[in-house]
Parts: C-alpha cells; sequence; structure tokens
C-alpha cells in the first residue's frame, strides 16, 4: 500500500492554525481506517507538547491518538538521504560536524528544502527506508517558506539537470503536482494578512504546479444571531449590558463576510470549507471535533 | 525598541500603533516594519516595493511619525556596492546564484538585513526613537539567530578553505584536514553538481573584500542590542503554546544580556460582563437571551486561558511589564484605527503587581 499513498500538504500565514487542520485532517482519516503519518518540518516539534508526547523525531512514532507523527528537517532528511542512497556512511560526521559544511547546508540554494521534499516523497518515489502508510499529512511551512519548498524541485531540476541530484528533482517535481497523489490546503483565517497571503499562495500553487489548492477558514465566528438582530439589540438600552459584545460580533460578522466574498471571487469557488471557533483550550478536544467536520472526513 | 514575536501575533499592527504613542507624546519616531498589510501601509504613507522613509500625515500629533519598509535584497545590494571596493567584484557577487539565493527572504538574510537597517538609522542620529518590527519566523528567537547564520559564513577560515581549492597545502596537520575537506567536497558535488561548487568558490572569492566590514558592522549591531537603551518587547497571542515559546524567549534574553522590558498580548478577549448564570437562560430563545449564551461560553473559554495567563505572569520576572490589548474584531489598517489602537496601548495599564 505504501507506494500509493496519498500526500496532503497543508500551509497558512504563521498563526492561522495550519497544525490544528493537520492533525485533524489526520486523525479523521485514521478514524476512517487508514494508516497515517503526519508530519512536522523544522527543528523543533509543536505536536510533542500539544499532545503531551515524550519525544517526536525524526522517525515516526504513536501520537496515542491513531495516527503516527514525525519531525523531519533538512539535516535529518539530508543525512538519511545520504546514508540510504550514497552509502557515505564515513562522510556523514565529516559532512555535519563541521561548521563550514553546516553553514552551506543552510545557504545552499534550495538543498534544505529538496531534502525535506525528497523525504515526503520518498515513500512514492520508492527512495530509502519505506514509508508503510496510506497517508502522510505534512504540517508545511507558513506561506512564503512554503512556496520556496514547493519551487525547489523545479529550480534544481533547471540547475542541475543530470545526476542522481537531477533525476530526484524531477521525480519530486512529478510527485507534487500529481493531483492523484498530492493535494494542497491553505488554512486562514477570515481577515486582511491571511487572506491576502493565502489567495497569493494559493495562486502561486497553481502556477508552479498546475494544481488548484483548497483554502478553507479557521476559527470562524457563528454568532447565534443575524447582524440584522444584533443592531436591534445595540440600539435596544434595555440590554445595554451586552451591547460591546453585541458591537465585537457585529464586527467580526462583517469582517467574516467581507473576507469571505473576497476568497470566492478570486477562486471561483461557490462556499469555502470552515472549521468554527471551538471553545475549547483541550488540544485532543479541538482536534477531535476538527476532524468530526463532514468536508475534513471526506477530503 | 524591538518588537518580536512569532508569525501572526500582531507585531506590525503594534509596533505601528506605539509608533503613534510615542509621537503623541511629542518624539520624533521610526518604525521600520518588514512586510506590511496593503492598507495598514497606505496610511502609513508606504509604498510597496520601496524602500523610501516618508512621513506619515497626521496633524493630531504632537511629534513626527516616519515610516520605512526594510527591503532585504536592497539593503544586501547597497551593502555590497558601498564596501565591495570595485564594480568588477560587484558584478561578480551580484551574478552568482548563491548570493541570489542569501540576499533574498530565506536563510536568515531578511533578518540580518533589518538589523543593518536598525544600526544605519541609528547612526544617522535623526530620530528620539526607532522602533523595529522583526520579520516574521516561526519562533520568535529564530529572528536572533539567523544573523549568526549568516556570519558564519563570512568566518576567515571558510572563506580560506574556499579560496584556493585545488592547491594542496604543505605540512601534515594542514595536509590531513585538506585531505579530509576534498572528501567533503566531493560528496558535496555528488549531491550538488559541480556548477554548485564553483559558484560556491567564486561567492567566497568575491566576498572577500567585505568580510571584515561585515564583521565590524555585526559587532556594532551586538553592541546596540546590548545597549541600555535598546528596549525589547515580545509580542503574543493568548494561547498556552504562544505563552510557552514568550517564557523560553525571556530565559534565552537573559543569556544573550538583551533586555525584555515589555509582553504585550494581544487580542485578548476582553471581558465585558460579569459571569452570566446560563442555566435560567436555557429555554430563553430571544435574540438577547442567544447572545448572552453566547458571551457566557465566549467568557469560560477565555476565562480557562487567563488561567493560563496566570501561571505565565507569576513565571516571568516582575521587572518584566505585562499588558493586554484586547481584540474588538476589526483589522486594524487605517490612520484613525491607529490612533484608537494607540489610546488603548497608553491605557494599558501593567498588570504586575509591582
Amino acid at each position: 500500500m505504501a507506494a500509493g499513498h496519498k500526500i496532503n500538504f497543508v500551509t497558512g500565514k504563521g498563526g492561522v492554525g495550519k497544525s490544528v487542520f493537520a492533525a485533524a485532517l489526520a486523525l479523521a482519516k485514521a478514524q476512517l481506517g487508514e494508516k497515517v503519518l503526519l508530519v512536522e518540518i523544522g527543528e523543533s516539534s509543536y505536536y510533542q507538547d500539544f499532545f503531551g508526547l515524550s519525544h517526536v523525531g525524526h522517525a515516526p512514532s504513536a501520537s496515542g491518538i491513531g495516527f503516527d507523527v514525525a519531525l523531519w528537517s533538512g539535516e535529518t532528511s539530508l543525512r538519511e538521504y545520504i546514508l540510504y542512497y550514497l552509502k557515505l556512511e564515513k562522510i556523514l560526521s565529516l559532512f555535519f560536524e563541521n561548521n563550514v559544511m553546516r553553514s552551506l547546508i543552510n545557504v545552499a540554494p534550495g538543498l534544505n528544502e529538496i531534502a525535506i521534499l525528497g523525504k515526503i516523497t520518498s515513500g512514492i518515489r520508492k527512495v530509502g527506508p519505506p514509508l508503510e502508510y496510506d497517508r502522510i499529512v505534512v504540517d508545511c511551512y507558513a506561506t512564503g517558506h512554503a512556496m520556496a519548498l514547493f519551487k525547489a524541485p523545479r529550480g534544481m531540476m533547471e540547475a542541475i539537470p543530470f545526476g542522481p541530484m537531477g533525476r530526484h528533482s524531477t521525480e519530486m517535481y512529478n510527485t507534487i503536482k500529481n493531483p492523484e497523489i498530492c493535494s494542497y490546503h491553505i488554512v486562514t483565517l477570515l481577515e486582511e494578512m491571511p487572506v491576502v497571503e493565502s489567495l497569493e499562495l494559493g495562486a502561486a500553487i497553481f502556477s508552479e504546479l498546475a494544481v488548484q489548492p483548497q483554502i478553507l477558514s479557521n476559527k470562524t465566528l457563528h454568532p447565534p444571531v443575524g447582524a440584522e438582530s444584533l443592531n436591534k439589540l445595540i440600539q435596544d438600552p434595555k440590554f445595554s449590558d451586552v451591547d460591546e459584545f453585541a458591537k465585537y460580533l457585529k464586527a467580526s460578522l462583517e469582517r467574516q463576510d467581507k473576507y469571505l466574498l473576497e476568497i470566492l471571487a478570486a477562486t471561483g469557488q461557490s462556499s469555502i470549507a470552515d472549521l468554527p471557533l471551538i471553545f475549547s483550550s483541550d488540544a485532543r478536544e479541538i482536534v477531535g471535533r476538527c476532524a468530526d467536520r463532514e468536508f475534513v472526513r471526506t477530503l | 525598541m524591538i518588537c518580536t514575536g512569532s508569525g501572526g501575533v500582531g507585531k506590525t499592527t503594534i509596533s505601528a500603533g506605539l509608533a503613534i504613542r510615542a509621537a503623541e507624546l511629542g518624539l520624533k519616531v521610526l518604525v521600520l516594519t518588514v512586510d506590511p498589510a496593503q492598507r495598514l501601509m497606505t496610511s502609513l504613507g508606504l509604498k510597496p516595493g520601496s524602500d523610501e522613509i516618508s512621513q506619515v500625515v497626521a496633524p493630531q500629533l504632537t511629534g513626527q511619525v516616519f515610516a520605512g519598509i526594510v527591503q532585504s535584497k536592497k539593503i544586501f545590494d547597497d551593502f555590497i556596492l558601498t564596501h565591495s571596493g570595485n564594480d568588477e567584484i560587484v558584478k561578480r557577487i551580484f551574478n552568482n546564484r548563491l548570493y541570489q539565493q542569501l540576499s533574498t527572504t530565506l536563510s536568515g538574510s531578511q533578518e540580518f538585513t533589518a538589523l543593518e537597517k536598525l544600526l544605519q538609522e541609528y547612526e544617522s542620529e535623526k530620530y528620539d526613537l526607532i522602533i523595529l518590527d522583526t520579520p516574521p519566523t516561526k519562533h520568535a528567537l529564530d529572528f536572533f539567530m539567523a544573523p549568526r547564520r549568516i556570519m558564519n559564513l563570512f568566518q576567515d577560515s571558510i572563506t580560506k578553505w574556499f579560496a584556493f581549492p585545488d592547491m594542496a597545502p604543505k605540512g601534515f596537520i594542514s595536509g590531513l584536514v585538506y585531505r579530509g575537506t576534498r572528501t567533503v567536497f566531493k560528496s558535496l558535488e555528488t549531491l550538488t553538481g559541480a556548477q554548485f561548487i564553483e559558484e560556491l568558490i567564486d561567492f567566497f572569492g568575491a566576498i572577500k573584500s567585505i568580510q571584515k566590514v561585515l564583521r565590524d558592522r555585526s559587532e556594532l549591531v551586538e553592541k546596540l542590542l546590548r545597549d541600555p537603551k535598546t528596549h525589547f518587547i515580545l509580542i503574543t497571542s493568548f494561547d498556552a503554546a504562544k505563552l510557552e515559546e514568550a517564557k523560553n524567549m525571556q530565559k534565552q534574553f537573559a543569556k544573550l544580556s538583551y533586555r525584555l522590558d515589555a509582553v504585550i498580548i494581544n487580542r485578548a478577549f476582553p471581558l465585558w460582563m460579569p459571569p452570566v448564570q446560563t442555566a435560567s437562560l436555557v429555554h430563553e430563545q430571544n435574540d438577547y437571551a442567544q447572545v448572552l449564551k453566547f458571551y457566557a461560553e465566549f467568557r469560560n473559554y477565555y476565562s480557562e486561558r487567563y488561567q493560563l495567563y496566570e501561571k505565565f505572569a507569576a513565571e516571568i520576572e516582575s521587572k518584566v511589564q505585562i499588558f493586554r490589548i484586547p481584540d474588538y474584531g476589526q483589522d486594524v489598517c487605517g490612520l484613525d484605527d491607529l490612533l484608537s489602537l494607540s489610546e488603548r496601548l497608553a491605557s494599558a495599564q501593567s498588570e504586575r503587581a509591582h
């Protein structure tokens, strides 16, 4: 099954709730019987504290709620690549314990990105250790950096068309633009900056990979009464105690509608998938309730 | 005043609000921002893509507010132009793929250039106060780590390493080191191709001339960051993970001898009403009761968070001031919004007992 797995990339502006949605998607699919790996990118784990786990590292480990988690960085992925592909165990330490090399790997154009994307697509491409999963959900970088990640294979292909690097980046490129395998989800709040960045990123992904990403809104407020009723409450002195709160709700509703329309106009979609604000501070409960949403289960 | 915080917490808006507030107090202020929202940019009189510093038109202010955008590539390019000596080298550097990568927004150059810009404006002595809104990073502390990564690249040893890649050094030890580095080179070549190695060698050959000035500048930046006149403000949102990050940040700051003066918790939920007894409202379907019940949900939710916050406040050093800025459900974009944000900042009382 490993060779046939699906990959979901989740991105969005910083602070919008990417990680919560990624975890919810992983959970929903696991509940439907799939073997799921939730991957975070970078040097430090968010899910470790989030799910109260003792450790999240490069090797997948159980999240305790039905799927596995792993933390992949450019360095750990590159190490693995060198080890499994080039079989150059001896030079590994030279590579990574050498300050010069370290700084070079950090700035070498696209190398980190290629290493990470290489790891993410390694199961599909049958390179390196097998990834026995039905689905990989990637809690990706925030908008700007995510685009650098998606662009890296083509950049590398053009720079180095031959040799193993050229071959690998071509395979990666073909994998990430295959809609049968990869889908892209941009999480946004219905606020100015997140929406602007999401629309820009959506257009950039489409022009790079010809795949239409899904934009979904998070923490949407659904007040029990509409703007008109709120107005009445605000105007009626009898209800002055809820005045400020009603004004807050009204302002939030107006803002949400405005940005919702902006997204619909820009994407041509007729509606957008929506995760409501969930009144809970418990990570598992929030993820569980998001995973229950119909659209998450059918993604 | 350096405003730090991880992505999405409202650094830019708060920075602009603080600038307006300082001008209300009569100061001549410069706010340097990295990636402002379109409408915030307009109200600050900024043009996209331009690195010009412009004055905010606001006659109601006693002082003056100037605003500028940190254009990373432009600052990097100017730095090379000013310090590299001759046109030939400038051309070589500008055409180098590694430089092109370095000078774009990735790999820490935005952080590096933001601090260089801060230093330049500080040296100009034109302002009473400079507020730097730091670039978005996943973690607030990344901002201070990134320039070091760049600096590592410009160390003497690296440049030497790349300066004569084909010349075997004499002597036993250097011969050993040389053979080791050759092995690394060879495998790097396998990974990235010969062309990349050529560019590397070319790059390090070309930047030799700016190495010293770059080191000198970063020493000055470091000195400025540790200066008693420099204040750090951490802006964070009202949730557990971010508050935890703020706590770590304070520890790291102490290690670096930076002064964290205040934590601003942005977009905290304002508790407008006392707790609502919802039991009596269960069967009420009118709008008022519905809104009250909804408020009760909000209030419970944020009260839980308030406990997290209290725990946080107890663990933060008492000399660090803590302010909470309430969320009003609106984007802050026009000058009027900024003025009212300034008012909110001015009326925010530090919540410390001391």
